[in-house]
Order: C-alpha cells, then sequence, then structure tokens
C-alpha cells in the first residue's frame, strides 16, 4: 500500500495531475472507500491527489431559489446535522444517517459517494428522486450532468480523463410534496444496501400525484428511476392498491444480482415491498406538509 | 469434594463475593495504557506477514522466495521447506484427548482456501506485505471438498491421506458413540415419534482484537513470546516441543487480550513462524493477523447436521432418544475430537431419557478450521433437541415451558460428564423466568397485536453447561498466594487475562478467604516465568477451578496467619477468625490487626508466608432457561429480537456485574449466529465469500434489545468456591433455540438451522400461505 | 505554519506533520501511506488507540480530530498537519483525574477485554459534547459504528448515560 501523495492548491494543478498519470492516478477527498480499496488491494494507484486543500470545494449552501448546492468536500456528516437539509431534503437526510457509521461520515463526502458510483450507495437514489444535478470541471470546459445520467455500470461513470466532480445541486421540493428513502439490510447501521428505494411524490390542489420519481439502488448495474412505475403514479387518486401496482412495475423494471449480501429473487421482492413502503411515506409526509 | 481446612470460611454472609467490586485489570482499559501483543516495541522490530493459498486443496509443485528475499527491507522468508517438520495438535499434551495432532507449522499440501504458505518478516508492514507478492507458488489442485457429504463420499480423496493414521472418509477421529438403556423399546413405549434434521451454519468469534504475537530470541537461545492467547501455558509447551526446547528456555508472556471465546486456545502457524522468523533474522518479529486473517485462518464454529429422533407419552414423558450428529471439522482436527464428543453427549441429558444412543462424527473438509468456541459443540446439540422439544410440545398440545419443566434434568440425574446433578437449578430457571415474562398459563404470554404487517411472539430456550473440560481433560489448576509482612497479599495465578473479570473474582475470593479487605489482595498473572502452571481460560472454569484452586491457596495462607497471631496473642489458633484485616478472638474484644500480626518483631527476620493450591476439579453443571420476544415483519421476514429475559443458575455469584456481562455478551453472539451471522465459503473453489465485518454481520448497538438478567444461587456446587459455578458459554446455548421458538409462536413457522435468514423467513411464509390456501 | 516541502510527497519519502495530540505540540515525519492509526501506535508510541480491522468497520481506531470522531485507519497522517488530535491517552486529566466517561465505564462494567474500549469513549465523547443529555436511542445510534463482542454493549449504554447525568451535574469536569 505504498504510494506518492500530492495536495494541490487549485483545481487546475488536480486535474493536470490527473491527466499526467492517467489511470496510476487516484482522486481522494475523505477516502473512505479510495483508503479501503487500496488496503484490500481491488485498487493500486501510484499517486494519490488529494483535494482537500483546494479552497471553495467545501462550501455549503442553500440559494434564493430553494436549491441545496454543495461542493465535493461537503461530508455526509456535516449535511446529515444540517437542519435544513432534514427537513426539506428528508430523504437524503435519511440516507446520510443510514450511511455507514458516524465515524464514517465524518469523512466521507456526498460527492464521492456518488463517484464510487457502487449501484448500493445510499446517496444515491434520493438524490436521483429528488433531481439532483451534478456539476463537472474538465479540460474541455465546465458540464452539468443529471444525477441519473451520470452512471454507466458498477463503479463507473460518465466523468473524462481528467474530470472533476466540483459541486452538486439539489432543486428545491415542489409544494404539497414528500420524499423518503427507505433501506433494506440486515442490520440497523454499517449496513451496504440490499435495497434502497427513493420515493418523491408531489401533489397537486385536488390531491393526485403531480410528480413522482422513484430510484431504486443496489438491484441493477447503476442506481436507476423506476420509469414505468413513475408513469403509472402520474395523475392518479394516491392509495394502498396504487402503490402495489407502482410496486409491481417497479420489480418487473429492475434486474437484481445473487451474491453473499441476498438472492436476486428476494431483492426482487424487498423493492416491491420497499417501494409500497416508500411511497406511502412520501404520501404521508405530503400531506402533511413535512415539506415546504 | 472440596477439602474444607479448618477454620476457613464457608458459607454464610460473604463480605467480599458476592458484590460488585471495583474490577483490578479495568483502569489501564480506559486509560489506554493496557497493552495487548501488538502494542509491544522492542528495539530493531521487524514485522510479518503471511502469504497465504487462493486454492482450498492443493499440493505446492513449486514455491519460489528468491525476489522476496531480494526486496530491500527484507529480512527472512520461510517455506515448508525451511522450517522443522514436526507434526503437532497446536495445543499439546494435557489437551490430547480433545485436539487432534495433524498438523505441521508449513507442509507441502494445503487443506483450505487461505492457509499459510509462507511468511516473511521485514522492516515494515508495508515491505512484507510487498514481499508476498514476490514469492512465486504454483500449485497442483486437488479436488474440493467443501461438504461432509462429498468428504465422506466414496472414494472422496482424504485430506489428510498423506499419513498413515489418516481414518476413511476423512474422519477426523473415531466416531463417538453415547448409549443408555434399550433405545428399541423406548420407541415402542412411544405415544409420538417426532423427527427432524437440524443444521447449524459457520458463525466464528470475530473478537475485536486480531491475532498478535511478538517473539525474540536471547544471546543464549531462550525464546520470548508476547502472544495474545488464552493458554500461555499451552503456547510455552507446544513451542517448546516442535521447536525442541526445554520448557524452562520457553517464556510466554499475557498480560490483556481483545477477546478469545474459546478460538484463541490453539497455536496458530503464524505463532510458530514468528518465532522462527525471529531466531532466522536475529531480531524481534512482531506477526499481528490482520481483520481477514482472522476469517480465513482463525477457528469458528463446526456446522453441524444433526438428525434427533425422540419417543414421548402423551404425558409428554420422553422414552426414547436417538441422534447422529455430523460436525464439520474444517481442513485440520484442531478440537475436533473434543466438541464432537462433548456436542454429542450433551444430548444424554438437559432433558431426562432413560433410553438413548447417539453418535456423534467429524469430518474434515476444504474449508476454515473449525475449534473451540463458546459452547463447544452443545450450542449445536441443544439448539437441535430443545426446539424439538418446543415442537413435540406442539404436538402434544402443551405449553412448551410446561414440557421442558417436566422433563428438566434435576438432583441425583445423570449429567453428560456421567455425575449426579446437583440441586434443581434448570427447574428453578424455568419457573422464575416464566413468573417474570407472565408465561404462567398453558401458552407463553399474550403476545402484542399485530401491527401492520409485524407478528409477535414469545420463545423459550434451555440448556446446561459444565464448568470445566472433564472428563475429556484432567484440568489442574493452581494458586499461589503469598501474605507480605504488612499483611497485603498477593495472588499468583496462570489464569488468563481474559476480559471476563476472572482475575477480579479470584482476588475477591482471597480475600475473603483469607479475611483480609479486598484492597489488600493483588493478582499477578500473565507470565509463564513467574506464575503456577494453568491449562488456561476455557470450559468456563475460571471462577470453579481457578477460583477454588486459589480459595484453598488463601486457606492454607490463612492458616499460617492465625498461627503466627496466634503466638503475638498467647493463644490456641483454633480460636480465632479473621475478617477485613482484623483477627479477634472469637467471642471477646481482644484483637490483633493482620498487619501486627505478620509485622517482624525486633531483631527477627521477616515472615514469609507462601501458600500453594492445586485443584483439579471434576464437574459441575450450570443451567439456564431463557426467555425471548420477537417481532417478525411478514412483508420482508426480518426478524428482531425485541427483549431478553435470560435466568441463569450459578451457584454462587461471585462478582454481579462481571457475571452480568458474561450472559449479556454471549446473548450478543447468540442473537448473531441464530439470525445474521454465518462465515460463507464459496461450494466449488472453498474461497471466503465475506472475511470482513462488512459482511460478517455482528449485532451492533442498534441492534440489541433490552435485557434483564436474573442470577440464581439455589444450586451451589460443593465443588467450587462457595459453591460458585462457570457461565461463560451457558448464555450463548439458551438464546438460539428461544429465538426459533418465538419465531413460531409468532408466525407458525418452524425453523430447524441458524442462521435464519430474511429470505428463508419469507420464503416458508410463502409456503404457509399457499399451504393453508390449498387446505 | 512550517515552510512546505514540494507538492508531492513520493511513496520513498516522508513529509513532516506539525499538530497537537491531547494538548501537546508534535512534530513527526510520515510517509505519505501512512495512516493517522499507524503513526499514533508506531511512529508516535500512543498505543491506546487500537486496529481492529484497519478499513473502518469496527470503530476500534475512532479518535477526535478538532473534536469531531472520525476512524484514524481511513485518515491519513500527512493530513493531521495543523489538527488537533485526541486519543484515549489524554481523556484523563493532567493528575489521572479520571473523566466521568471512563469512572462510569469502570463503576458499570463497561469493559471486559478492554479491545474496543478506547474507541467507545472517544465516541462517546464527541456524541455528548454534542447531544449532552442522550436517550438510549441516541446513544445506540451514537455508538453504531462500535463494534463490542463481550458487552453486547448493555453496560456501555449505561456508562455513557450515566457519565452523561454526571457531566450535566458537574459541567467544568470534562474540561480537564
Amino acid at each position: 500500500m505504498r504510494f506518492d501523495y500530492a495536495d494541490p492548491g487549485t483545481l487546475a494543478e488536480a486535474r493536470a495531475l490527473l491527466l499526467a498519470h492517467g489511470a496510476e492516478a487516484s482522486l481522494m477527498a475523505g477516502g473512505t472507500d479510495l483508503l479501503v480499496e487500496i488496503k484490500e488491494q481491488l485498487r493500486r494507484p501510484r499517486l494519490v491527489v488529494d483535494l482537500k486543500r483546494i479552497p471553495g470545494l467545501d462550501a455549503l449552501q442553500v440559494d434564493g431559489d430553494g436549491a441545496l448546492r454543495f461542493g465535493a468536500l461537503v461530508t455526509a456528516r456535516r449535511l446529515e446535522v444540517d437542519p435544513r437539509v432534514r427537513v426539506r431534503w428528508p430523504a437524503l437526510h435519511q440516507a446520510l444517517t443510514e450511511l455507514g457509521s458516524i465515524q464514517v461520515r465524518q469523512r466521507a463526502t456526498v460527492v464521492g459517494n456518488v463517484c464510487r458510483a457502487s449501484p448500493s450507495a445510499d446517496t444515491l437514489p434520493p438524490l436521483i428522486a429528488d433531481g439532483a444535478q451534478l456539476h463537472l470541471q474538465g479540460a474541455g470546459g465546465d458540464r452539468a450532468v443529471a444525477m441519473e445520467d451520470f452512471f454507466t455500470g458498477p463503479g463507473r461513470t460518465v466523468l473524462r480523463p481528467g474530470e472533476i466532480v466540483v459541486q452538486l445541486r439539489v432543486p428545491a421540493a415542489l409544494p404539497r410534496s414528500g420524499r423518503a428513502y427507505l433501506k433494506h439490510g440486515r442490520r440497523k447501521a454499517m449496513e451496504l444496501a440490499t435495497v434502497g428505494v427513493a420515493a418523491s411524490l408531489a401533489l397537486d390542489a385536488k390531491g393526485r400525484i403531480a410528480g413522482a420519481r422513484l430510484a431504486l439502488g443496489a438491484v441493477a448495474p447503476t442506481p436507476v428511476r423506476a420509469c414505468k412505475a413513475e408513469a403509472a403514479l402520474l395523475g392518479e387518486r394516491p392509495g394502498e392498491a396504487l402503490w402495489v401496482h407502482a410496486g409491481e412495475l417497479a420489480m418487473a423494471g429492475c434486474s437484481p444480482i445473487d451474491n453473499v449480501r441476498a438472492s436476486a429473487a428476494y431483492r426482487r421482492d424487498m423493492v416491491g415491498v420497499l417501494t409500497r413502503r416508500a411511497l406511502q411515506r412520501a404520501f404521508g409526509m405530503a400531506l402533511a406538509g413535512e415539506s415546504t | 469434594m472440596s477439602p474444607e481446612l479448618p477454620g476457613s470460611r464457608s458459607g454464610g454472609a460473604l463480605d467480599i463475593v458476592g458484590t460488585s467490586v471495583r474490577r483490578s485489570d479495568v483502569v489501564e482499559k480506559v486509560t489506554g495504557s493496557a497493552r495487548y501483543a501488538a502494542d509491544l516495541r522492542l528495539p530493531g522490530m521487524l514485522f510479518a506477514r503471511m502469504k497465504r493459498s487462493t486454492v482450498a486443496h492443493a499440493f505446492i509443485r513449486r514455491i519460489d522466495t528468491r525476489r522476496a528475499l531480494a526486496l530491500p527491507g527484507v529480512k527472512a522468508v520461510l517455506t515448508h521447506e525451511d522450517v522443522p517438520r514436526v507434526l503437532h495438535y497446536g495445543s499439546p499434551m494435557p489437551r490430547a484427548a480433545s485436539c487432534t495432532r495433524d498438523q505441521y507449522i508449513l507442509d507441502r499440501k494445503v487443506r483450505y482456501w487461505g492457509e499459510g504458505v509462507a511468511a516473511v518478516a521485514a522492516v515494515s508492514e508495508e515491505v512484507a506485505e510487498e514481499a508476498l507478492a514476490l514469492i512465486e507458488v504454483e500449485y497442483d489442485e486437488l479436488p474440493v471438498m467443501t461438504t461432509t457429504e462429498a468428504a465422506e463420499a466414496a472414494g472422496a480423496a482424504l485430506i489428510h491421506g498423506d499419513r498413515a493414521e489418516a481414518l476413511q472418509g476423512n474422519l477426523v477421529v473415531a466416531p463417538v458413540r453415547f448409549e443408555r438403556g434399550d433405545i428399541e423399546r423406548g420407541f415402542a413405549e412411544a405415544e409420538l415419534v417426532v423427527e427432524g434434521e437440524y443444521e447449524g451454519g459457520r458463525p466464528t468469534p470475530a473478537y475485536m482484537e486480531p491475532n498478535a504475537c511478538l517473539c525474540h530470541w536471547d544471546e543464549h537461545g531462550r525464546l520470548t513470546v508476547h502472544i495474545s492467547t488464552q493458554t500461555a501455558f499451552m503456547v510455552r509447551g507446544a513451542m517448546a516441543e516442535v521447536l525442541g526446547l526445554p520448557l524452562n528456555r520457553v517464556r510466554v508472556l499475557c498480560e490483556h487480550f481483545g477477546g478469545g471465546f474459546g478460538a484463541k486456545q490453539d497455536l496458530f502457524q503464524s505463532e510458530f513462524l514468528c518465532a522462527l522468523l525471529a531466531r532466522r533474522a536475529r531480531r524481534p518479529v512482531m506477526m499481528e493477523w490482520t481483520r481477514k486473517e482472522t476469517f480465513l485462518a482463525g477457528r469458528s464454529r463446526h456446522p453441524v447436521k444433526i438428525r434427533l429422533r425422540q419417543g414421548f407419552r402423551r404425558d409428554g414423558t420422553i422414552t426414547a432418544r436417538q441422534a447422529s450428529l455430523v460436525y464439520n471439522s474444517g481442513a485440520y482436527g484442531s478440537h475436533g475430537p473434543g466438541v464432537t464428543a462433548v456436542g454429542t453427549s450433551s444430548l444424554t441429558s438437559l432433558y431426562r431419557c432413560d433410553n438413548v444412543l447417539l453418535e456423534g462424527r467429524c469430518v474434515y473438509t476444504n474449508s476454515p478450521i473449525a475449534g473451540a468456541y463458546r459452547g463447544y459443540g452443545v450450542v449445536q446439540a441443544y439448539y437441535a433437541l430443545d426446539i424439538q422439544l418446543d415442537e413435540a410440545a406442539r404436538q402434544l398440545g402443551m405449553d412448551p415451558a410446561a414440557l421442558k419443566l417436566k422433563n428438566a434434568v434435576r438432583e441425583g440425574d445423570l449429567a453428560p460428564s456421567g455425575h449426579a446433578i446437583v440441586g434443581h437449578g434448570l427447574e428453578d430457571c424455568i419457573l422464575r423466568g416464566r413468573q417474570e415474562v407472565g408465561w404462567t398459563g398453558t401458552k407463553p404470554p399474550p403476545t402484542r397485536p399485530p401491527e401492520g404487517p409485524l407478528r409477535f411472539g414469545w420463545g423459550m430456550g434451555c440448556e446446561m453447561h459444565g464448568s470445566s473440560a472433564y472428563p475429556g481433560i484432567k484440568e489442574q489448576g493452581n494458586a499461589l498466594v503469598k501474605v507480605h509482612e504488612d499483611a497485603s497479599a498477593t495472588l499468583y495465578t496462570g489464569t488468563a487475562g481474559l476480559g471476563t473479570g476472572a482475575h477480579t473474582a479470584l482476588a475477591q475470593i482471597v480475600a475473603e478467604e483469607l479475611g483480609l479487605a479486598f484492597e489488600a489482595v493483588n493478582v499477578v498473572h500473565g507470565d509463564t516465568d513467574v506464575v503456577p502452571w494453568d491449562i488456561g481460560a476455557f470450559a468456563s472454569h475460571t471462577t470453579y477451578m481457578g477460583g477454588m484452586a486459589a480459595k484453598l491457596a488463601a486457606a492454607e495462607a490463612r492458616r499460617q496467619l492465625l498461627e503466627r497471631a496466634a503466638s503475638r496473642l498467647q493463644v490456641l489458633p483454633a480460636g480465632l477468625e479473621i475478617r477485613g484485616g482484623i483477627v479477634r478472638v472469637a467471642g471477646t474484644d481482644r484483637t490483633i490487626s493482620a498487619r501486627d500480626a505478620m509485622w517482624p518483631g525486633h531483631g527477627l527476620p521477616s515472615p514469609h508466608i507462601v501458600a500453594h493450591g492445586t485443584y483439579t476439579p471434576t464437574k459441575s453443571y450450570s443451567f439456564a432457561a431463557h426467555f425471548v420476544e420477537v417481532q417478525v415483519d411478514t412483508e420482508t421476514g426480518q426478524v428482531e429480537v425485541l427483549q431478553v429475559v435470560p435466568v441463569h443458575e450459578v451457584g454462587r455469584v461471585v462478582h454481579p456485574i462481571a457475571a452480568q456481562g458474561q450472559v449479556e455478551g454471549g446473548v450478543q453472539q447468540g442473537i448473531g449466529h441464530t439470525l445474521t451471522e454465518n462465515h460463507e465459503i464459496d461450494p466449488v473453489s472453498g474461497r471466503s465469500l465475506n472475511a470482513s465485518f462488512v459482511d460478517y454481520k455482528m449485532p451492533l448497538a442498534m441492534d440489541m434489545p433490552p435485557i434483564r438478567t436474573l442470577l440464581l444461587e439455589t444450586a451451589p456446587d460443593p465443588g467450587g468456591p462457595w459453591g460458585a459455578k462457570g457461565i461463560g458459554e451457558d448464555p450463548i446455548i439458551a438464546i438460539g433455540p428461544a429465538i426459533a421458538n418465538a419465531i413460531f409462536d409468532a408466525v407458525g413457522v418452524r425453523f430447524r438451522h441458524y442462521p435464519i435468514t430474511p429470505e428463508q423467513v419469507l420464503r416458508a411464509l410463502r409456503m404457509q400461505r399457499e399451504q393453508v390456501r390449498d387446505a | 505554519m512550517s515552510a512546505r516541502t514540494p507538492r508531492t510527497v513520493p511513496a520513498t519519502g516522508t513529509r513532516q506533520v506539525h499538530c497537537t495530540i491531547n494538548g501537546a505540540a508534535v512534530a513527526f515525519a510520515a510517509a505519505p501511506f501512512r495512516t493517522l492509526l499507524d503513526a499514533l501506535r508506531l511512529e508516535l508510541g500512543l498505543t491506546g488507540t487500537k486496529k481492529g480491522c484497519d478499513v473502518g468497520d469496527c470503530g476500534a481506531c475512532t479518535v477526535l480530530v478538532d473534536g469531531e470522531p472520525l476512524n484514524a485507519c481511513l485518515m491519513l497522517a500527512v493530513e493531521a498537519e495543523g489538527r488537533r488530535i485526541e486519543t484515549v491517552e489524554g481523556l484523563a486529566g493532567p493528575a489521572g483525574e479520571l473523566h466521568p466517561l471512563q469512572r462510569e465505564f469502570l463503576r458499570c462494567g463497561a469493559a471486559q477485554c478492554g479491545f474496543c474500549t478506547p474507541g467507545m469513549l472517544m465516541m462517546s465523547k464527541a456524541l455528548l459534547a454534542s447531544q449532552p443529555a442522550p436517550s438510549e436511542a441516541e446513544i445506540r445510534f451514537g455508538l453504531a459504528g462500535n463494534i463490542c463482542r463481550c458487552t453486547g454493549y448493555t453496560k456501555i449504554v449505561e456508562a455513557v448515560a450515566a457519565a452523561a447525568a454526571s457531566l450535566s451535574a458537574s459541567p467544568g469536569e470534562d474540561r480537564q
């Protein structure tokens, strides 16, 4: 586990190092994935590029339009304890409370969690369901990528060589909406999700579903939107039968695998159960006006 | 049974034993100054790592270490070509009945995925790690057998076939058989026969401190080993035997270690290699296991398959019990013989039965080595037995608690060791627990009403377990007590610093017996050069055996102290009592402090009181009944334990908080065993699939339910200090069947294995719905 | 701040790290791949912090950095530059007076083998700093990242609750 270490002072320096060293360099923010992978010999970088000296990457704010914006170095813990996140982005908050442990969250960054692109990562379904967007900086300039378009496979993203995610933006919730995240695990903490479901529902003035986003984790090579289920929800009156139907569509639309954590069949079943429960909870929150 | 010396304290009110005094070893643990093996540093120390196989069964065709040796910073590399070829047990001498002699330090063959093939010592762990990659190994692979069925099949390759004594069918040891009465007549008398197959998975101790040892040789060829171990004298013995040294040239030190639960009784390949690397490099060598290695190369519980068949009369009497147990030993035997014998014979008891026929086998497979782990074969056996009693109760239309109470062994019945049971401990536990949780009618307490998909249920599980490994091993505990000239005292004990509070308990016993204040006694342990020989901390015997040895030593010291006081007071010793450090002439106000009695007179030499106690125990049994409430989510299959009421009968509680601590910790491990823990192996390649804490799931603080422990002292055993018996292993045995039975109570689905996964619960609930629908 | 060495530290080199540990200024040379945990245990002789898994799964190596709890095995030693680090060795007062957490761990029987104890203590300290009167559920949530295999957590939770009560009764005590 011997590597060189650089802590550049600017993004341009960091990008230059990445371009110069290619696959032999790895970016480090919190290090809670990278260092583990290095110790387990799953990754063997010759150079670790630490972003933490670069100014401006740890900004966290809510904009005038109500969107949440935070930089690449903002930790899971910092977001977790922010009262605005807890109230306005409750699915994200819930996911954060279940990510690893407090000690891990003290270091792990949400952008890092996203870039690691594990299909079971906790923050991914809520960010997708909340319509989050990533801001990338690279040699070719800046670009924005929607969360659900960011992933191309397990551990793989659309990031080009030398490109760095500098910021994440999560839009404000619509009025009369609710957002929930449910994670399936064998224990109450320190778990990699066997299934993760994030549901975001918005109601119209008549109480019908005006907006629905449903994102699933750990049941496909990337986190996925359950588009058929979303379509089936739009315009409908909320109710148990509708949730069940959406759950069935979500189940049909995922492709889980067997591994030591769970079988594919069980994961599929849990998609159905958790989708139903997440929708029920999101609906309850929308009624209670918890999202403003 | 216990020789009561004149004037020794017996029964009645005790001052120190029975109170939760401040533990002597814990201050260092909360300040961070307690030194565990991996905390030690010596000048010039090197760091060692093991190269481990990536195949589960193969000959080593070629192993080449030249490139590794050439790496700057590497000081020594050892392969099977460089080390003594001595067959050993892992734990020697008196352990022989329990253990198997089938290990070499390094062999030309590997028998499990992750077995060590070479060891490197280098100036840093990083360099050692890099050197491992430079060691070239070529294997001639052999068929991999990960199940006992495959290993026992006709024509299966013999995993230890290169040894002449290898038994057919990959058996570790000749099968054991226990027979009593007339099994055929027993079944003929039965009005109900219940039969089932029960299966146990592979939980592993997962102690928090990875194995570590530091070895160095002095210029006279004396070896010192600082090591994380439960059995310092076994380490000394095995090292001496295998390395060809006299025992007085090996010194083993272990002051604190971070948990063992049985699995740190063996001596591991890496520890011999640590010593050999130190000798080769002529520098101290530290060998610290990674967490992953504790899974690959440590010791797990024996996976098991049990076929159990019992006959019952309508009134619940058990007329016959027949069982066959097959324990999966993994690649080496370790404690296979002991576990098989103890586990199988445990079925002769717990619930009374006159006609018994039991057979137990232990089979080698190419999987991680199973060894001694808290409960030692009995966790498996009683999981099956207690669940089957629950099944029988349902079929007989009886309350499970009532059926178990009716059949519970009691005073005069034979224990698995062949001794008569003392008292009614098991019945007392059942009755007390029932009262506590409101299980007084003809069925379990009323459960909470369903909440949405959640269902609730109560279950009960019973157990008994011996303190000491008798008769498999004739153990011996020794103690030395010195009383100094100021009447402070020191106990020298070989009992290991397991963390259970054993040394505090021993100090309490010495202080109580000697008649001094608790603070006047200190304990010296952990150095085989200094303390008397002890077989080690296991078999729940530290209080029972170590404590009795300490009591005997203290009694003799007291006798000498009172003699001295008598001559000072000019009275006969028989008329004296001592308590809290004050000697009194019985029935008068004449006193002298122990200090004044001891203090040397003018011009006279200092007194020298040194007393020795030796105790070879037979057996005592502790009992427990656990009452558990569970919640089952019928949509996800997830099971949560909501509360546990463990009731334990232990004869005499020496330190209440330490005793509770044993129960609470055992419950955590048992909940893990039953619901979430399983070290899984790929059935084809033998590769470990979850050698980490992420995927080997132990209950965390958020997963644990409230535990309301009740400790009973209704069946003291005369063989223990003031009747005290063991407690360490009992909790992990009773909790498992209690949970399984509670799940049945909640959702009517019967599980006969562990761990019980949510997926299995869900599948069973589905089948149940289908059966109901089809009916 | 001292003059910096060139930006990249080669694997064969070291960087001087200056930080405070348990209130004392410390300087040491760290290889770039050295974790804070190994630096504490090897370079700095502070072996109170334990290595249970080295990959952030067990919490045995929990230390406080600028008051916040994290796993020292997943932080590089070079990142300690300019930071305020607290380990279990600094929990007691200058004359050895035990912190209420240490006292309560002793009194309640919250340490058996003791290997998880330093991590538990440091995590508890951070927990009580941000939540001076935690409920049992909050304590269990706070300690979810610390594995214990001996105690079943019951007495650890008791000890933390008792320490919380003790600290709120005499607030100055933890400032030792």
